[in-house]
């Protein structure tokens, strides 16, 4: 798997505090077709990222200056550049605690290039549209989802959605108003299989509910199927 | 407790019993005695009333008159027996001048060596039963050698008083008995319930429940016990949580090198082409063991963390369709067979964790034992059972607790079996879904584990997929 197979270069932006994991991911990354850039901290990944801004960040939580999730937080206050989080710590908590912060996906340690490279495919691939006939506007309610454009609009206003949460979108709205398992979601956002983390669902429905709903504690637009998953009601 | 009753109802018996020896043996004796009494005072009166009142007695050396008395003739000894005083006796016979007399009673009815006792000049008592009635008889001779009075008096009245007192003391004991067990219970309760405490926490933290404390450390009796208990629970529980820290500190350190092994690795083998032949080999052995030695530290991770506490997350899964999920992943093939009453079973997993135990199973199957010979789900056992066939020489059946253990290696068995952690973690994780695992033998070779869980038909978290 060398860089021809891919027809364009994307680039990373790798936060990790250890030098040597930073020198073998961006060996391995770069041989997997990306262009890796790399920073050894919170400040320098912030900097790097407003200086070029990269099509992924690969962030480590644990850095020497701030945690990663604050580090996220920063960045999601400007940019929506697809995040994947890097957790050596397992605990289960970690893992919501950096979904919350605004990380589209998450991976642990040890990983491969190879795995990494799966994850980061995902994220990048273009949303297509769930279903052939389906057409590049959809409405629901005042929300106005331009599928080739990847915008949606209430009103005049551009809601500034992820990349993830608009595709968590399109795919809920391409349902056209049926249930759509978490398991589905997983498997058409993230490209999980049955084995996928289904709090990554919930956390980003909880997020794109802020963005979305006018009462996000109630939510009237994205709701949840008790017990089956979520759907996109008018 | 019953320990008490026993006690009580033994020590009340006896009391009765002895009551009983003492009391009835004096009512007795004293009706017997009274009834002697009775019987010589009229058996005097009739030798009165036949001779006369007795004359003074001249001095010795003159006794040859004194001798024998002569009757009055004009008396009638029927007459005499009708007119002695009316006593409680239920009959009166004499034997007079070879002759019975008798007012009422037979005396036939007297035993015959009784009647000659008494005719010998020796007062007699005994009790017979005549006519259906109890009664004492009595004997006693009379002046002249040869003769006697018999009286019987009924023992009616002793007996219904015997009998009272025989009832009275039986309920004494049967109550006393009772009491003994209510205060047993109650003092064994007061007394033993600190042990019942003591018990409890044991038992947990032997369950692995290490934060279990006794609450008796101000108890006057048990303080000391439970301080001490206390302490080696607390010791117990700190040397523990220092272990899994150890253990998950030294994966931890390990996952930097690790990491950047398995990256270089990867990169070697993707330029694997490209490298002199001398070396390929060499690299593909690197390349095995690196792998070992991630599943490896990924193992130990994930016992650490199990170890720490973590929590996980339950979600309702349909079972079927994760141990098919799974299986067939773990093992690159179709393995898994569903019963169809096994379709709609549901359970709340952590499915990371169930995904751990089916395809740890499944790998042991395939790298350790002749490759999986198939999965099975079913219903039954505690709700789901899920069986993992392998083509292995079998589990010899004192090695199959062992095989559960960390590190733990048939001593046995095959070599490589259950080498690791894979089969602790699994049995951890079966533990923390509230199930159970064990393992057999396959009727045609090789060794089958069983893994039961509680699942039950009910909704599901999405569409069957």
């Amino acid at each position: 798997m060398v860089s021809d197979t891919c027809p364009v270069a994307h680039s990373l932006l790798l936060v990790d505090d250890e030098p040597r994991i930073r020198r073998v991911l961006r060996l391995a990354l770069e041989d997997e077709g990306y262009q890796v850039a790399e920073a050894a901290n919170g400040y320098d990944a912030l900097a790097a990222l407003r200086r070029e801004p990269p099509d992924v960040v690969l962030l480590d939580l644990m850095l020497p200056d701030r945690d990663g999730f604050t580090v996220c937080r920063e960045i999601r206050r400007s940019s929506d550049v697809p995040v994947i989080m890097v957790t050596a710590r397992t605990d289960s908590h970690d893992v919501v605690a950096g979904l919350e912060a605004g990380a589209d996906d998450y991976v642990t340690k040890p990983l491969v290039a190879k795995e990494l490279s799966a994850r980061i495919r995902a994220l990048l691939r273009r949303v297509e549209p769930a279903n052939a006939r389906q057409p590049d506007l959809l409405v629901v309610g005042d929300l106005t989802i331009d599928v080739p454009g990847a915008e949606v609009t209430r009103g005049d206003t551009v809601l500034p959605l992820t990349r993830t949460e608009f595709k968590l979108l399109a795919e809920l709205a391409g349902a056209e108003g049926r249930v759509l398992s978490r398991e589905q979601l997983l498997s058409k956002v993230w490209g999980y299989g049955y084995f996928g983390d289904s709090r990554i669902v919930d956390v980003h429905v909880r997020r794109l509910r802020l963005k979305i709903e006018h009462d996000p504690a109630s939510p009237k637009h994205l709701v949840t199927a008790r017990g089956l998953g979520y759907r996109l009601v008018s | 407790m019953v320990a008490y009753g026993l006690l009580a109802l033994g020590l009340s018996s006896v009391l009765a019993l002895v009551t009983w020896g003492v009391v009835s043996n004096y009512l007795t004796e004293q009706r017997e005695s009274s009834a002697m009494v009775e019987t010589a005072d009229n058996a005097a009166a009739f030798h009165y009333g036949l001779f006369g009142a007795p004359q003074p007695c001249r001095p010795v050396r003159e006794q040859a008159e004194c001798g024998s008395p002569t009757p009055d003739p004009d008396v009638s000894v029927m007459d005499l027996l009708t007119s002695l005083p009316s006593t409680d006796a239920a009959a009166s016979m004499v034997w007079y001048n070879d002759t019975w007399y008798s007012l009422t009673g037979t005396p036939s009815d007297l035993p015959a060596d009784l009647v000659e006792t008494v005719r010998n000049g020796t007062a007699a008592h005994r009790q017979l039963t005549v006519g259906g009635q109890h009664v004492l008889a009595v004997g006693v001779p009379m002046k002249q050698p040869g003769e006697a009075f018999f009286e019987w008096h009924p023992l009616a009245s002793l007996d219904h008083t015997l009998q009272t007192l025989k009832i009275t003391l039986v309920t004494a004991a049967i109550v006393a008995a009772l009491i003994g067990l209510a205060v047993g219970r109650l003092a064994s309760t007061l007394a033993l319930r600190p042990l019942a405490a003591l018990t409890r926490v044991a038992d947990a933290v032997a369950r692995g429940q290490l934060d279990a404390r006794l609450q008796a450390e101000k108890d006057r009796d048990l303080g000391g016990l439970a301080r001490s208990f206390n302490q080696t629970a607390a010791d117990l529980e700190r040397r523990v949580a220092a272990d899994a820290r150890f253990a998950g500190d030294v994966s931890h350190e390990l996952r930097t090198p690790l990491m950047t092994m398995l990256n270089s690795m990867q990169l070697i083998q993707n330029h694997r082409t490209e490298l002199p032949g001398a070396v390929r080999e060499p690299v593909e052995l690197l390349g095995d063991d690196l792998d070992r030695f991630r599943r490896l530290v990924i193992d130990l991770l994930e016992i650490s963390r199990d170890d720490g506490g973590d929590q996980g997350s339950r979600e309702i899964v349909r079972i079927a369709d994760l141990v098919r999920a799974a299986a067939d992943a773990a093992a690159g093939r179709e393995v898994t067979t569903v019963a169809p009453e096994a379709e709609g079973l549901t359970l709340q997993a952590d499915k990371r964790r169930l995904e751990r135990v089916i395809a740890n199973l499944v790998e042991n199957a395939e790298d350790h034992a002749g490759g999986c010979k198939g999965v099975g789900v079913e219903a039954g056992g505690l709700g789901v059972i899920i069986t993992v066939d392998d083509a292995g020489p079998g589990i010899a059946p004192e090695d199959r607790e062992r095989i559960f253990e960390r590190f733990g290696r048939g001593e046995t068995s095959g070599r490589g079996r259950g080498v690791g952690l894979g089969l602790a973690i699994v049995a951890r994780h079966v533990q923390w879904h509230h199930g159970s695992i064990q393992v057999t033998s396959r009727p045609t070779g090789g060794a089958r584990f069983v893994v039961e869980l509680p699942a039950k038909s009910g909704q599901v978290t999405g569409p069957a997929r």
